[in-house]
């Protein structure tokens, strides 16, 4: 119990402990993935391959959160809370918390000091933060009614954005020395749509140097975030480049948060960490106010503590933005809060009938007991009544040539946007100078190619990957992340980190066909219903 | 007569590459001279930076060899877009 009392009384307590159970739920319509043309989204693919060269990429216009309003629906709002949160307000999940702020048994400041509290007697060791504002402010921003008013499901939930997403309050550093002392004049997109719900943003989380790598002091090989399973030992890393983001939410020093990846960046840190993340498909989320790194392979995803906590923020910031031509004319975004939770009654199973496919290799990990948690995992699948399990699926033809090399990259990508940068100094990009470098050593004829390669793999992957499966459960989010496919990930148990000893969480890796968000988070949440390992907390710093 | 056999050129060495390599950020104003030449304590040098470059080339030049089947096309959604120049499939 912290000065000031991050708890619940007695009383509270009764009103709260209703039975969790899983219910069969409404009935619900096919999946999203079932009902998006693929074709169409192929032709939509090559038309932001064409657009990345069109120069409609940077929008100078303020940001501004959609007219529509978040569209969270109640199944978002948890049915009852664990009784072990109630005893320390940072340990509630998204979810609880909007269910005890809605039903007035938990105000906003409350929860506001309990996470300032604790960011203030640990941030010291996990570094998690860049910038933050005071406890008056935060508490000033909770008191206020938030613009949607009674629409406002994050109404004083403390959110921790990578310091790559603008915010008009605080600096925006993208971790690195290009962009140090920046401060943006608007909020990101994503960022208003969160306080338009009335979130709060607890700081600005480090981030890996201009979205690369783990988090280190601005222009150094120092590293700065630890991994909240590991706050003693800077060793073993928090992943990157969403480190801060990934620290915060595991450390309970933020509810959830929001990453951005190129190239396995929230997926990465998720697994680090233990969290339940996911890079929706490419344009679900705006990147209007996010630095960039790439037109075509920039996603915007959230991380979070479990698949309902990721699904709710996906609501809130799946919208149009007509800043960002990408995220215009896609299908309305589903009710990812009921995909993602528990169906079936006693013995959760998945809401929809689904085939998971196993990448070639995944169950031959010879790291520690990664493969032996992997295998457990598979066999929680396979006592999933709605699943059934693709072993080894077969890969697309020419996967190495279409997904390695220059082929497989996108090198042209950072250099377009940071010439002027590069010609101030370079040492300006540290250790990720290369990669903006890079672009200026590639030919027309190669731009060329990948593009066309890209489409090629893309159509590979609908038409000979995703035909045998709904989901894969694969090792590496490069493909996809080069395809704008949706990847997720979770904790599936622990193990021993061979170079500290310490235990660790070990996470998978599922993707799947456009628009497969719903089907990943129902794979996710039937899983979850029957373990328990999303739900372990990390030691705090000694 | 019989087709006269080429012999490739010699791929280019390490030092010419280099040299290209910093005649291009010269070109484009871009200053690697700056950077110590070699220390692997600093978060870049330049040896790590050509090494790099070169690579990078050299993954460059192997794409070259990928041919997409110029008749391919991506199969695209039905009725097509473009049926709205001809008036086809109006309702």
């Amino acid at each position: 119990m912290t000065a000031h009392g991050s708890g619940v009384d007695g009383r509270v307590r009764r009103t709260l402990a209703r039975p969790h159970g899983a219910g069969e739920g409404p009935a619900t319509a096919p999946p999203q993935d079932a009902r998006v043309s693929r074709r169409w989204f192929l032709e939509r693919m090559a038309w932001v391959g064409s657009a990345a060269a069109t120069g409609t990429l940077i929008s100078k216009a303020p940001a501004a959160a959609s007219p529509r309003g978040a569209s969270v629906r109640p199944e978002a709002f948890a049915p009852s809370v664990r009784p072990q949160a109630l005893d320390d307000l940072t340990e509630l999940t998204l979810s609880e918390s909007m269910s005890l702020i809605r039903d007035g048994v938990l105000r906003p400041a409350d929860l506001v000091n309990a996470y300032v509290d604790r960011i203030e007697a640990y941030d010291g060791v996990y570094q998690a933060y860049a910038a933050r504002p005071t406890r008056e402010d935060l508490l000033t921003e909770a008191a206020r009614t938030p613009a949607g008013g009674a629409d406002a499901p994050l109404r004083g939930i403390g959110l921790a954005p990578k310091d790559n997403f603008y915010t008009a309050d605080l600096l925006t550093e993208g971790g690195s020395l290009v962009f140090q002392g920046f401060q943006p004049d608007y909020d990101a997109t994503a960022v208003s749509l969160l306080r338009a719900a009335g979130g709060l943003v607890l700081g600005k989380a480090q981030m890996g140097n201009l979205a690369g790598g783990r988090a280190r002091r601005y222009g150094t090989t120092i590293s700065t975030t630890r991994n909240a399973w590991t706050p003693d030992d800077e060793r073993y890393s928090p992943a990157g480049s969403s480190s801060g983001t990934g620290t915060a939410v595991a450390a309970r020093l933020a509810v959830a948060g929001i990453g951005t990846q190129t190239g396995g960046s929230v997926i990465g840190p998720g697994n680090a960490q233990g969290l339940t993340c996911i890079k929706p498909t490419f344009g679900r989320i705006s990147l209007h106010g996010v630095i960039p790194l790439s037109y075509t392979r920039d996603h915007v995803g959230p991380m979070a503590r479990n698949a309902l906590d990721a699904a709710i923020l996906l609501q809130v910031l799946a919208q149009p933005d007509p800043h960002d031509p990408r995220t215009l004319g896609l299908p309305a975004p589903p009710n990812y809060a009921l995909a993602a939770t528990p169906f079936g009654g006693e013995r959760p199973r998945g809401r929809w009938p689904t085939s998971i496919g196993i990448w070639p290799g995944y169950l031959s990990s010879d790291e520690g007991r990664v493969n032996e948690l992997r295998a457990a995992f598979v066999g929680e699948l396979e006592r999933n009544p709605a699943v059934r399990v693709v072993p080894d699926v077969r890969l697309p033809d020419q996967w190495e040539e279409l997904t390695t090399g220059a082929l497989g990259g996108s090198h042209g990508d950072p250099t377009a946007f940071f010439i002027e940068h590069l010609r101030r100094d370079v040492r300006d990009f540290a250790d990720r100078l290369p990669r903006f470098l890079n672009g200026m050593l590639q030919s027309a004829d190669t731009y060329v190619k990948v593009q066309q390669a890209r489409q090629l793999l893309l159509h590979r992957m609908l038409t000979q990957l995703f035909t045998q499966c709904d989901v894969v459960l694969t090792t590496s989010t490069g493909p996809f992340d080069h395809t704008g496919l949706p990847v997720m990930c979770m904790p599936i148990g622990f193990d021993t980190d061979a170079e500290t000893g310490y235990r660790v969480p070990r996470g998978t890796v599922m993707a799947a066909p456009p628009f497969g968000e719903e089907r990943l988070f129902a794979v996710a949440a039937a899983y979850q219903a029957v373990t328990d390992f999303h739900l372990e907390r990390p030691p705090d710093p000694s | 007569m019989s087709p006269q056999v080429r012999t490739p050129p010699e791929p280019p060495t390490d030092d010419e590459l280099n040299t290209y390599i910093r005649m291009r950020y010269r070109l484009l104003g871009i200053d690697i001279s700056v950077l110590p030449q070699s220390d692997e304590d600093a978060p870049m040098d330049q040896e790590r930076l050509l090494e790099n470059a070169r690579s990078i080339l050299r993954e460059d030049a192997e794409a070259a060899n990928f041919q997409i089947d110029p008749q391919f096309t991506l199969p695209v959604p039905f009725p097509a877009p473009f049926t709205a120049w001809t008036g086809e499939g109006a309702p």
